[in-house]
C-alpha cells in the first residue's frame, strides 16, 4: 500500500472544554504520525498544539497515545499502524495544558530528585582526571541510559495514576543507571531517596513501562534490581547503623 | 483517579494481571472478613456455627465457591511470579513465565472446580 486517506481523530483541549477533531490526511509511505499532525496544523486547523522537536526518536517530545498506546509519533508510521482510523491522544497521567501538550514540569523535577549525574567525592575541575570504565563496568548500565524522558512509562505506570508523589519509572531508571556506573560515590545519598516513601516501594510491578518504552529501557526491570538494592541497604542500615 | 489502575484498555498482559491481582486480593480481603465472621459465630454457639457453614455449603453457593478458588489460586500463583521478578530473578523470561503462570492457574482451578463440585453435589 502506496498511498490512502487516514482519519485522524485527535483529541483536543483548550483549556476550558474536551473534544475531538476528525481530519483526512493522504497518508503516504514513510509517512509519521508526527507529519500527518504537521499536516493537520499547516492545512486544517493552525490551533492544534502538540510538541516537537528532533523528528528521530531522540529528544522525546512528541510521545502521545496513538490508537490508545504511548508512542513516539515521530516513529510511528502511519501506513504501519494498518487502520484508516488513528485515534490521537495527549499522554496518560499528565495534566493537559492544550490538546496533546501535557505539563512535564512535575516529570522532571522527579526526575532531579534522584540526582541524575554522576556524584564525585572530590572533583578536581582545574586537574580533570580521566575516569576509567571497562566494558564489562560499561554494560551494567548503559540500556538505562538510554531513556530520552518521553513519559510514555510515567504514563502507563498504575502507581503513578494513583499517587503524585511516587517519583515514577523513568526516575527510578535514572537512578539505578547512575547507581550501577562504576564511577558514581553517590551510592547512600541516592539509596536514601530510593528507599523513602514515594521510591521504589510504590512500584507493583505492573510491567508495562518497560512494555511501552520506545526505546527498550526496560524501566521495571531497573526498579525490581533496585529495590533489591534497597532491601539490602535497609537491613544493613537497620542493623548496623 | 482511584480506579485507574484498573483500566487496562490497550495494556499488555502484564498491566492485565496486574489489575487481576489487585482485584483478587480485594475478593480475598473480603472473604477474609467473611470467615473470621462465620468463626465468631461459633461464640453464639455450635447450632448458630453450623447454621451459618450449611448455607454455604450448598449446590446454590457452589458458582461463588468456585470463582473465589479462582481467585485464591491466581493470586497465589501469580504472586509467587511477582515474589520471584521483584528479587530480580528471571526478569528476562517474564513472559514465558506469565503464560506459565496462567496455564498453571486453570489447570489447577479445573482440578479443584472438579473436587468442590464432586464434594458439594456427592458425586
Amino acid at each position: 500500500m502506496e498511498e490512502m486517506e487516514v482519519i485522524f481523530r485527535i483529541k483536543r483541549f483548550d483549556g476550558e472544554r474536551e473534544y475531538w477533531s476528525n481530519f483526512v490526511i493522504p497518508a503516504k509511505k514513510g509517512m509519521t504520525v508526527l507529519e500527518g499532525l504537521f499536516y493537520v496544523k499547516e492545512n486544517y486547523d493552525s490551533s492544534l498544539a502538540f510538541r516537537a522537536s528532533c523528528r528521530m526518536g531522540i529528544c522525546g517530545s512528541c510521545a502521545i497515545k496513538i490508537n490508545g498506546k504511548p508512542k513516539l509519533a515521530c516513529e510511528t508510521q502511519i501506513l504501519h499502524l494498518n487502520s484508516n482510523k488513528i485515534k490521537v491522544e495527549p499522554l496518560d497521567n499528565f495534566k493537559v495544558i492544550k490538546d496533546l501538550i501535557t505539563e512535564f514540569e512535575g516529570f522532571f523535577v522527579k526526575h532531579s530528585r534522584v540526582k541524575p549525574y554522576l556524584i564525585r567525592k572530590e572533583d578536581n575541575y582545574a586537574e580533570p582526571v580521566e575516569l576509567i570504565q571497562k566494558p564489562s563496568q560499561l554494560s551494567k548500565y548503559y540500556d538505562y541510559s538510554l531513556c530520552i524522558k518521553c513519559g510514555a512509562c510515567y504514563s502507563v505506570c498504575p502507581a503513578s495514576s494513583s499517587r503524585d508523589d511516587y517519583l515514577g519509572p523513568a526516575a527510578m531508571a535514572s537512578a539505578y543507571r547512575f547507581i550501577a556506573d562504576s564511577r558514581d560515590e553517590g551510592y547512600k545519598e541516592r539509596m536514601e531517596i530510593v528507599c523513602g516513601d514515594c521510591g521504589v516501594w510504590r512500584c507493583h510491578f505492573a510491567g508495562e513501562c518497560s512494555e511501552v518504552c520506545p526505546k527498550g529501557v526496560e524501566p521495571a526491570k531497573a526498579i525490581q534490581k533496585l529495590r533489591f538494592k534497597s532491601a539490602l541497604y535497609m537491613l544493613r542500615k537497620l542493623f548496623m547503623g | 483517579m482511584w480506579l485507574k489502575w484498573f483500566d487496562f484498555r490497550k495494556k499488555s498482559l502484564f498491566h492485565i494481571s496486574y489489575s487481576l491481582h489487585r482485584l483478587t486480593g480485594v475478593v480475598l480481603a473480603v472473604y477474609l472478613v467473611m470467615h473470621l465472621s462465620y468463626l465468631t459465630s461459633l461464640r453464639l454457639g455450635r447450632g448458630v456455627y453450623e447454621y451459618f457453614i450449611s448455607t454455604t455449603l450448598t449446590p446454590a453457593f457452589l458458582g461463588f465457591d468456585i470463582l473465589l478458588v479462582l481467585a485464591g489460586v491466581y493470586h497465589g500463583v501469580n504472586g509467587i511470579r511477582l515474589i520471584l521478578h521483584e528479587f530480580g530473578i528471571a526478569y528476562e523470561l517474564r513472559r514465558p513465565i506469565l503464560y506459565l503462570c496462567y496455564v498453571v492457574v486453570l489447570v489447577v482451578w479445573l482440578y479443584a472446580s472438579y473436587v468442590l463440585y464432586s464434594y458439594v453435589m456427592g458425586v
